[in-house]
């Protein structure tokens, strides 16, 4: 079974994410959305992109790199590896099962941080064509079954409390 | 100007880059059992050879840990050896020795269908098959009877005298090829001497790495961990090999070496060294007046030997003298060019055409799994404020990417 968490505070995700990240821009409502964009560079000598997290109660948590857009894709590719959707340049950042992601875990510590590892590893990817930040390739139906999930892991936390 | 982290970084790319330009391990050991073998079979007690306890020893590129692979898989490594004997017959002139040893090769069945025929002005050459992708030159050298010993101490002597591991070779177009028995008057060459000069001009305070130590034993080790300074003579050859494909007037991999050991300042990180070096590379050629040619020529002294230049045949060619210097030219424009660039892709592009599509690409792959395996032990942070990926900052949490797979 999995461990039902204790969903964090978005005023604790706020603070935690304006204490590392003091230029970013977030804007929260209540206990019920937040979002989150800033900038960042991955590497030393990467480019600096800009990220959009965004979350709102019950409809899941989303990670999304805003600038560039389009980003580039890798010679013969014609989408981004590990996204829900190229169009909408949206990171696929953990294999849903609420082990590796859930709402009893910090932003800052996960999503974010997993984001630039996702933006160092496109560069790379450019670079070779391959993706060799490890993960699981989903075969069909990636997004829809990933965001069912979150919904009752987000709903489970909410009718224990 | 690069930040300390971004000059981490190219160098961790460098690294890899020299690495994907090593020979491999399997190479390697391939070459040292050929070369095992010949040492064998010379020294075998029914050889003329046996009294002089030969020795079969890399020298050059192989000894110094700065050989590279050829641009062409199917281009054939070349690996230089010492045949030494300590002391010979009163009577043998540098003709008798080569003789002696050729003759030796030519007794083994294998050896002999390998040997080219007619001889190099020094060496022998054992061609062997084209599977296995290399030839040994091997230098017959005389060396006195305590060589050994004397070697051994210069290993780990502060200052050494290099005029003491000079070894006598052979020479057909000397003079006195055919007539001189004393090996006093014999042509002199000092390898070791200046792989150990190149040594203390590698080695780092910080680094317990021995280079010498470890190539002068009959059977060195394969190293895969190597000094700043190796690995910039590794690139920096590959530049030359990449400008000059195959072109005779190439600059020599003597001259880069010695050059880029000189100019070399300790420093640890790779891309600090290589910009450091060929700014100041060219500087260390000198101007000295040459009585035959009556003017003032370049000179690039031998570190053991002042009175050898390794540019000596620059008066005669002057084109080899023009393309070592459009040569430093373009090394330089192109590492600013590849160093301005933001974007790992953009870097990749920038040196995949000075260094070679293949071994940059798996630079890159290389490169990419270990940022991945650094996450996956837990070694990946991510610093404050930009994001940056590296050893400061909140350690990355493992996770798997997940998603369909790109088309």
């Amino acid at each position: 079974m999995v461990k039902k968490n204790n969903r964090i505070s978005l005023i604790v995700q706020e603070g935690t994410l304006k204490k590392i990240f003091p230029d970013c821009t977030i804007r929260r409502f209540r206990e019920e959305s937040l979002t989150w964009t800033g900038s960042v560079t991955p590497s030393p000598l990467s480019n600096t992109y800009k990220l959009k997290l965004t979350y709102i109660r019950n409809n899941g948590i989303r990670v999304y790199v805003i600038e560039p857009k389009p980003l580039a894709l890798a010679e013969g590719k014609k989408t981004l590896p590990h996204v829900y959707s190229t169009p909408d340049q949206r990171l696929c950042l953990y294999y849903p099962n609420r082990v590796e992601w859930n709402v009893g875990m910090l932003y800052i510590r996960t999503l974010i941080p997993w984001a630039c590892e996702w933006l160092c590893h496109y560069e790379l990817w450019l670079c070779t064509g391959t993706w060799r930040g490890g993960g699981i390739h989903n075969e069909t139906e990636a997004e829809k079954q990933a965001n069912k999930l979150k919904e009752t892991n987000d709903e489970a936390t909410r009718s224990k409390k | 100007m690069l930040t300390a982290e971004q000059k981490k970084q190219f160098s961790d790319i460098l690294e890899e880059l020299g690495k994907s330009l090593d020979i491999t391990k399997e190479q390697h050991d391939a070459a040292v059992k050929s070369y095992e073998f010949v040492g064998e079979w010379l020294s075998a007690p029914e050889s003329n050879l046996s009294p002089y306890n030969p020795e079969i020893l890399p020298q050059g590129s192989f000894m110094l840990g700065t050989m590279i692979k050829p641009i062409h898989d199917d281009d054939e490594l070349d690996i230089d050896l010492v045949c030494r004997l300590e002391g010979k017959r009163p009577e043998w002139t540098q003709y008798n020795l080569k003789q002696i040893v050729g003759q030796r090769l030519v007794n083994h069945g294998t050896l002999k269908r390998l040997l080219k025929i007619p001889d190099g002005r020094r060496c022998w050459t054992l061609q062997y098959a084209d599977s296995a992708k290399f030839h040994l030159d091997i230098l017959p050298a005389i060396v006195s009877s305590g060589y050994r010993v004397l070697l051994e101490k210069s290993l780990s002597a502060s200052t050494v005298d290099f005029e003491t591991l000079a070894i006598r070779i052979t020479d057909k177009l000397e003079i006195n090829y055919r007539m001189e028995t004393q090996p006093e008057w014999w042509p002199k060459s000092n390898p070791f001497g200046y792989g150990i000069w190149f040594e203390n001009r590698a080695k780092l305070l910080t680094s317990e790495l021995r280079l010498m130590s470890e190539a002068v034993q009959p059977v060195p080790k394969y190293q895969t961990r190597k000094l700043p300074l190796q690995r910039v003579v590794q690139i920096l050859k590959r530049h030359r090999d990449m400008m000059f494909n195959g072109d005779e007037d190439k600059p020599i991999s003597i001259i880069i070496t010695t050059l880029a050991a000189r100019a070399y300042h300790k420093e640890t990180d790779i891309i600090e060294a290589l910009l450091k070096v060929v700014e100041r590379m060219s500087a260390f050629i000198e101007e000295r007046y040459s009585e035959k040619y009556r003017k003032n020529i370049k000179w690039i002294g031998n570190p053991v030997n002042d009175t050898e230049n390794f540019a000596d045949k620059w008066p005669e060619n002057p084109q080899k003298q023009e393309n070592f210097y459009k040569w430093i030219k373009q090394v330089k424009l192109d590492l600013q060019y590849a160093i301005r660039q933001r974007g790992l892709h953009f870097i990749k592009e920038a040196l995949s055409k000075p260094f070679g599509e293949n071994v940059v690409a798996k630079a890159f792959s290389n490169y990419s799994e270990k940022t991945r395996l650094l996450r996956e032990n837990g070694e990946l942070k991510m610093a404050a404020s930009s994001g940056m990926l590296g050893s400061v900052g909140t350690t990355l949490k493992n996770h798997n990417f997940y998603g369909k797979e790109e088309q």
